[in-house]
């Protein structure tokens, strides 16, 4: 049996050195990794988008590597990744993934780690922090001026929603967005807010949604995943509106999705690789903002609603935009 | 006169000995599902050759992989033996994945909660596991007893309340501050101690053997095993034979829901450190399948989780390293499950149409 074995590993160090031999390209490719276990959801999807472009435009080759769902399982998936320093980048995302890659950053120190979405205490990782506060300031703007001026659907209250996932810090950047942009942007309209409590629960998202429709609130903004999408399904249902989040949403219920505020994943992604490539931008500790200005983040109005929009909503939605961009309106987050 | 000498038909008296069909089962199940992961592993287009010698390079490669393997494999273990226990007793344990849950966050809950010395504290924290696993059962258990209710429909649902249960203690009630929903870490005067420096392996992989060790010996050796096994055969004979089969059920279920709660504690103590969301998904339910695979028999789990957890261990690689997806895995192992349980059923077939009226078990 043990002869077996050793035959059968040797075999497989056999094929993995002519396999090796067969895909090194040229010294100059860059290779690059993404782990996560949602790569099949809508922000998953974003990055795997930017990682393609990436591959398309420069010489570079990418691997993406599915953690599921075991948390049993991620340390040894981060250090099968890390341990030849085969990869120039690994991109991570996903909360779960924290501890596991952080062990791994302290065992593999030099390897380039890019932690997406959020900033971790470790000094020695990149990360990649999108401010959805000022998108979510730009979405209270929209909703907020609608609501402000009556607009056909959008009259029968002074209230706009916001439905969280989560109680995390997180969301509560989103909620503060959106109150600042309602607050500023708009005269005597005020937010109603509810977190669901979970990320994963469309129905509860739909049982919220349809409360806060019942209590006169034209809109909702909601920051809480695929709860979330049980929000603007019941904006269809109710016959109201609702707003997406970090992704396009706009088909989910077409002619009920208000705007879809998108966390452009794949313009970061895209940006970081290209920073490394042309060694403009080369890949350095630390965070690295994409707000508004950078284009990581932007507020898409779709497209089945914009023909109701009043002209002068969407004047005074590039002017809040502009401002943000230029630094003229500052987002603030008073935690 | 001549009635005496008629020679009987003649009939092949030999058969293979129960083991060696069983194992021979065993064997073409994995070809069939071989066979058909490597169509699976061309549709993608990828060298299944590659793919599979991958695979057992991420499983045996060098010490650290066997490691990994054996460390996949001690959870599925002890879950299997769980599973066993009430397979063997004539009953289903099928919530094993929520017993570890509980397990699991109730040894965490020691762990972090109470300050107690090295040692002490860990065993406390497995006992912990251990009632929260019993209690856990004790519901279904006790109307399987008592009434007859079906104990597979009970067990399954108490796993969603287990799930969402330890959920809720997680995200609102334990949350560590500031990070993803986990509780506080627990005290390393709980942990299970590692075996080698470069795993995550740990003294649970003995209390895993031990169980299945120890729960074949009773089988074997005790009387009281003697009437699980009766009560395994035939409920209703056992109970014309003077067991005292309701007491039985609930002790039955009961060590059963224990087993698994340990699974979780063993978990907890010795890998993860911290109870979080998702902690083990699925892993009780890998429990049983290994219990089903093995046909009940213990020292079988053994096998049939060393089993799981090599391919799980060697997938890790294989997504890494090649451009099949790990699910290919998820396909094996339902293929061989598949073949395993048409076998099952063909030689329980087989066996009552010979006058032997037992449930292989």
């Amino acid at each position: 049996m043990k002869a077996i074995i050793r035959n059968l590993t040797a075999g497989a160090a056999l094929v993995g050195a002519m396999t090796a031999g067969i895909t090194a390209a040229s010294a100059d490719t860059l290779k690059v990794a993404a782990i996560s276990g949602y790569f099949s959801q809508g922000f998953g999807i974003a990055i795997v988008d930017g990682l393609k472009k990436a591959e398309k435009d420069f010489d570079v080759e990418v691997k993406i590597v599915d953690t599921g769902n075991r948390a049993l399982d991620y340390e040894e998936q981060f250090n099968n990744i890390a341990k030849d320093g085969e990869y120039d980048l690994v991109f991570v995302m996903g909360w779960e993934l924290v501890d596991a890659l952080q062990k791994s950053n302290a065992a593999y120190p030099d390897q380039k780690f890019i932690f997406i979405d959020g900033i971790l205490e470790s000094e020695t990782m990149t990360y990649i922090d999108f401010v959805e506060e000022e998108g979510s300031y730009l979405v209270g703007a929209l909703t907020g001026q609608l609501t402000e001026k009556g607009v056909e659907g959008f009259n029968s209250g002074s209230q706009v929603g916001f439905i969280g996932g989560r109680d995390i810090p997180v969301i509560r950047n989103f909620l503060m967005g959106y109150e600042q942009g309602v607050d500023e942007q708009s005269e005597g309209v005020s937010v109603s807010s509810v977190f669901s409590g979970t990320f994963d629960d469309p129905a509860k998202g739909s049982e919220l949604a349809m409360t806060l429709y019942g209590q006169g609130v034209d809109v909702i903004y909601q920051a809480a995943g695929p709860t979330g999408e049980g929000v603007l399904q019941a904006a269809k249902v109710a016959d109201k509106y609702a707003v997406g989040v970090d992704i396009d949403q706009c088909p989910t219920a077409p002619g009920h999705i208000l705007a879809s505020m998108l966390k452009r994943a794949d313009v970061a992604v895209y940006d970081v690789i290209k920073g490394e490539v042309d060694g403009s931008a080369p890949v350095k500790p630390g965070p690295v903002s994409y707000g508004v200005a950078a284009g990581g983040i932007e507020v898409k109005v779709c497209d089945e609603v914009k023909d109701k929009i009043p002209a002068e909503v969407m004047t005074k939605l590039e002017e809040v935009r502009a401002g943000i961009a230029d630094g003229s309106i500052s987002v603030t987050l008073n935690q | 006169m001549s009635a005496d000498t008629t020679p009987t038909p003649v009939r092949s008296s030999w058969r293979m000995p129960n083991w060696l069909e069983s194992i021979l089962g065993q064997l073409i199940a994995l070809g069939i599902a071989i066979i058909g992961g490597a169509i699976l592993i061309i549709l993608v287009g990828e060298d299944p050759i590659l793919v599979f010698t991958t695979l057992l390079r991420g499983a045996f490669g060098n010490s650290e992989r066997i490691a990994g393997s054996l460390l996949q494999a001690t959870p599925i273990i002890i879950a299997g033996v769980a599973a066993c226990i009430a397979l063997r007793g004539g009953l289903f344990n099928i919530g094993v994945e929520g017993q570890l849950y509980m397990g699991g966050f109730a040894a965490a809950f020691v762990g972090f909660q109470f300050a107690l010395p090295t040692g002490l504290h860990m065993l406390v924290a497995l006992a912990a596991a251990v009632v929260a696993g019993g209690l856990w059962i004790l519901i279904p258990a006790f109307f399987r007893a008592r009434f007859g209710t079906n104990e597979v429909v009970s067990t399954i649902l108490s796993n969603y309340v287990a799930i969402l249960l330890t959920s809720y203690f997680t995200i609102d009630v334990f949350k560590r501050p500031g990070g993803w929903s986990e509780t506080d870490p627990v005290a390393t005067t709980a942990y299970l101690p590692q075996l080698f420096e470069f795993s995550r392996l740990n003294f649970g992989l003995f209390i895993g053997l031990a169980l299945a060790i120890g729960f074949h010996l009773f089988l074997t050796r005790t009387s009281r095993g003697y009437d699980m096994n009766t009560m395994g055969a035939n409920m209703k004979f056992a109970e014309y034979g003077g067991i005292a089969v309701k007491r039985n059920i609930l002790v039955i279920l009961l060590c059963s829901g224990a087993v698994g709660g340990l699974a979780g504690g063993v978990e907890t103590l010795g890998v993860h450190h911290r109870f979080m969301e998702g902690f083990a998904p699925g892993f009780g339910f890998d429990g049983v399948i290994a219990a089903l695979l093995a046909n009940g028999s213990p020292i079988g789990v053994i096998f049939t989780a060393l089993f799981f957890g090599a391919l799980r261990a060697g997938s890790l690689l294989m997504e890494v390293e090649t451009n099949a997806s790990r699910e290919v895995i998820t396909v094996f192992q339902a293929i061989i499950i598949l073949c395993v349980s048409a076998q099952i059923l063909l030689r329980r077939r087989r066996d009552s149409s010979q006058g032997e009226r037992r449930w292989k078990f």
